[in-house]
């Protein structure tokens, strides 16, 4: 079973929902868990809830990242910090991966700092899953973004790049023979959306790898055309934010419209389970974290906000990868590609 | 962090010598892994065969140690076990016990089939009553400077009630509140009758040392902390174990014994243990001096990988520690729950209140 160090300290809520999360892995899985943090503070929580003990181990360290501190600052000064120990579980092999819910600028330079990244592999990236329209039976209803924060702009190179990441990760954990991989434009043509975005289309078009399917339009992303979009990290975060308000905004509207009228109300019973449907696939606790692509180790960032639920499947998302191995996938498509 | 000088090797020093240990043990949930979450395992229950049933992993090795250990140290150990089944799967129990070759000195059932002529359904749920006063009649058998040791699990109410027997024996709760207390747990008035009656002529003694939960469901372990440092939740009996060494009942032999078994049968990974033991620290419960002695032992037994990782000088004081403990030094660290040092009184109302609502909850599921 796979060793996961979790950042116990890091996220909103940390280190209670952290630390529940982790626990009901415990007892739900055979996943070996580090947690990572102060252990007076760990273990108060850990003594509330079923756990399972023999699942747990805890290493403890002084410092904590917050959320809105200066990355570059506290990952210089907090040399203790539980991102830091964490990664370096990782590297020194006694985990295989790495769960945070933390900072996520402190993520990604904890992991620069401590990880290496695949050769070949010139800038990582923080892949999501979003939920989408299903075509057909047994289609999944999840399909891969990324990059949706690592980078802010990107080159040609590294968006091909990318699209070898998820279509790397979707073969191994969607188990899909040849994912389809879109490129988010603002057109379906291939010169459209300026130098770098044409000069890709053109690279994708013409990759043996890979299953393109073409430049996929800001309506098209939650159709279900593509089976991983691949963008520039200021894009991608503002699609999956986007995504996640609209389903929010639905949520409140018919609780709301419920509030207003009987008749409402009673159609909106009616319609309860399909309206469960809907907000279980776009419950972001559901799919765990995103994995940040490109090192040689694995690691889940999960959302600040994250709850128990969420940090459970994010474990159990890091120990999929692991027993899976999609590092050395990605590493063997970027060998192909060079 | 200070120290001090026992004389004894470790595991056998904290024990007064010369005395008898009880040991009672609970059936169901304890040693077996009886399934009653459902009416078909319910039913199924008193027509298992002996070889059907299963014990819970490292119960058999342990409760095989128990006799030998004392009397390494010139002890006498009796091993009772007390079950809330009926005496019609008796049988079958007695000749699980045999099969397992576990030695013990007596074995008690509940009557149910008397209740239930009754039509004193309320009583076959009822535990309270029937242990304390079994624990109560037991008790008069045995000398009064006899130690116990309770084990017990966490599906009905045997912390509660192993505790209030140790709080009677000890005088700790006298009779009135132990009227009170028993009207509270809704014991049968005769029964309750029954319990005062031995309350009233057991020899007075602080005899209960340490009371062992199973968390078979894996309940929290703070829900145990307001009974006191006495009892001991334990995820797994390599814990108990660990414990039992400790306290001096075993030697580091039968703790490895117990691992082997849950590592060969039960398919634990050295992880699993070395989780274990450092859980029962963070919990208070067993000093680092004991961890690190018993993870010394296990390395030296082939059943962990490795000995502790770190530099030359953490290497040398682990070296140096495990000598000291092994000849019997004893390091007090603040943080380490002592059994012996009970502190504040049990607040019984207070639990049995909280043990009545959870049992309303599951009902109401």
């Amino acid at each position: 079973m796979p060793t996961i160090a979790i950042d116990a300290m890091g996220g909103d809520f940390a280190p209670e929902t952290i630390v529940r999360g982790v626990a009901q892995a415990s007892v739900e899985t055979e996943i070996q868990c580090v947690l990572v943090g102060d252990e007076a503070a760990i273990q108060s929580v850990l003594e509330r809830v079923p756990y399972n003990p023999e699942h747990i181990s805890i290493a403890h360290c002084r410092d904590a990242i917050g959320m809105e501190e200066d990355p570059r600052e506290a990952i210089r000064t907090k040399r203790d910090a539980s991102i830091l120990v964490g990664a370096r579980l990782v590297t020194e092999g006694r985990a295989d991966a790495l769960v945070s819910a933390g900072n996520t600028g402190a993520c990604v330079l904890a992991c620069s700092k401590s990880f290496r990244i695949i050769k070949g592999i010139r800038r990582t990236a923080i892949a999501s899953v979003y939920p989408r329209q299903v075509g057909h039976p047994g289609q999944d209803p999840l399909a891969l973004i990324l990059d949706v924060g690592a980078t802010v702009r990107c080159e040609a190179t590294e968006l091909v790049q990318f699209a070898l990441m998820g279509n790397a990760y979707a073969r191994r954990i969607s188990k899909l023979e040849a994912p389809r991989i879109g490129l988010l434009n603002m057109g379906r043509e291939g010169t459209k959306g300026g130098d770098v975005l044409a000069e890709t289309h053109r690279r994708l078009q013409n990759h043996s790898q890979l299953n393109f399917v073409g430049n996929i339009e800001g309506n098209h992303v939650a159709t279900g055309e593509a089976d991983v979009i691949v963008c520039e990290g200021l894009i991608g975060n503002m699609v999956l934010k986007l995504v996640e308000g609209v389903a929010e905004v639905f949520a409140n509207a018919t609780s709301q419209a419920a509030r207003h009228r009987l008749r409402w109300r009673v159609g909106l019973m009616l319609l309860g389970k399909a309206l469960r449907q809907i907000r279980e696939l776009t419950d972001y606790t559901r799919y765990g974290g995103a994995p940040i692509l490109g090192f040689e180790n694995m690691i889940i960032k999960c959302h600040g906000r994250s709850n128990a639920d969420a940090i459970r499947n994010a474990v159990k998302v890091a120990a999929k990868a692991v027993r899976d191995d999609v590092p050395r996938e990605i590493a063997e498509a970027v060998v192909g590609m060079r | 962090m200070s120290f001090r000088f026992r004389g004894r090797p470790s595991g056998a020093g904290r024990t007064q010598q010369g005395r008898l240990v009880v040991y009672c043990w609970d059936l169901d949930k304890t040693y077996l892994r009886t399934e009653f979450d459902t009416v078909g395992q319910l039913l199924r229950v008193p027509f298992q065969r002996p070889e059907d049933k299963v014990e819970v992993p490292g119960v058999v090795e342990l409760i095989r140690a128990l006799k030998p250990c004392a009397q390494r140290t010139g002890r006498t150990a009796r091993i009772f076990f007390l079950s809330a089944s009926p005496p019609q799967i008796g049988r079958a129990i007695r000749a699980k016990l045999a099969l397992d070759e576990v030695p013990y000195d007596g074995i008690v059932f509940k009557n149910q089939l008397k209740y239930l002529v009754r039509g004193k359904f309320h009583n076959l749920r009822e535990q309270v009553g029937f242990k304390l006063g079994e624990l109560l009649r037991n008790r008069h058998a045995q000398p009064a400077d006899a130690e116990e040791v309770l084990f017990g699990d966490d599906w009905e109410s045997d912390a509660v009630t192993y505790s209030m027997y140790a709080d009677t024996l000890a005088r700790r709760i006298d009779l009135a509140a132990l009227r009170r207390l028993l009207d509270r747990a809704r014991v049968d008035p005769k029964v309750a009758e029954e319990v005062l009656t031995l309350a009233a002529t057991v020899e007075p003694a602080d005899g209960v040392r340490r009371i062992f939960v199973n968390l078979e469901r894996r309940t929290p372990p703070l829900s145990f902390r307001r009974l006191g440092p006495r009892v001991v939740p334990t995820f797994n009996y390599f814990q108990t174990a660990a414990m039992l060494h400790a306290d001096g009942y075993i030697d580091r032999a039968a703790v490895v014994r117990v691992a082997r078994s849950l590592v060969e049968r039960a398919g634990y990974t050295a992880d699993h243990l070395v989780n274990s033991l450092a859980d029962l620290c963070r919990r208070g419960h067993l000093a680092r001096a004991d961890e690190i002695v018993i993870r010394h032992r296990l390395v030296r037994d082939g059943l962990l990988r490795a000995v502790p990782k770190g530099g030359t000088v953490q290497r040398l004081r682990t070296r140096v520690k495990v000598g000291l403990r092994v000849l019997g030094w004893r390091w007090r660290r603040r943080g380490v729950l002592d059994a012996s040092s009970i502190g504040a009184p049990v607040d019984y109302d207070a639990v049995l209140a909280e043990l009545d609502g959870a049992r309303r909850v599951r009902g109401a599921k």
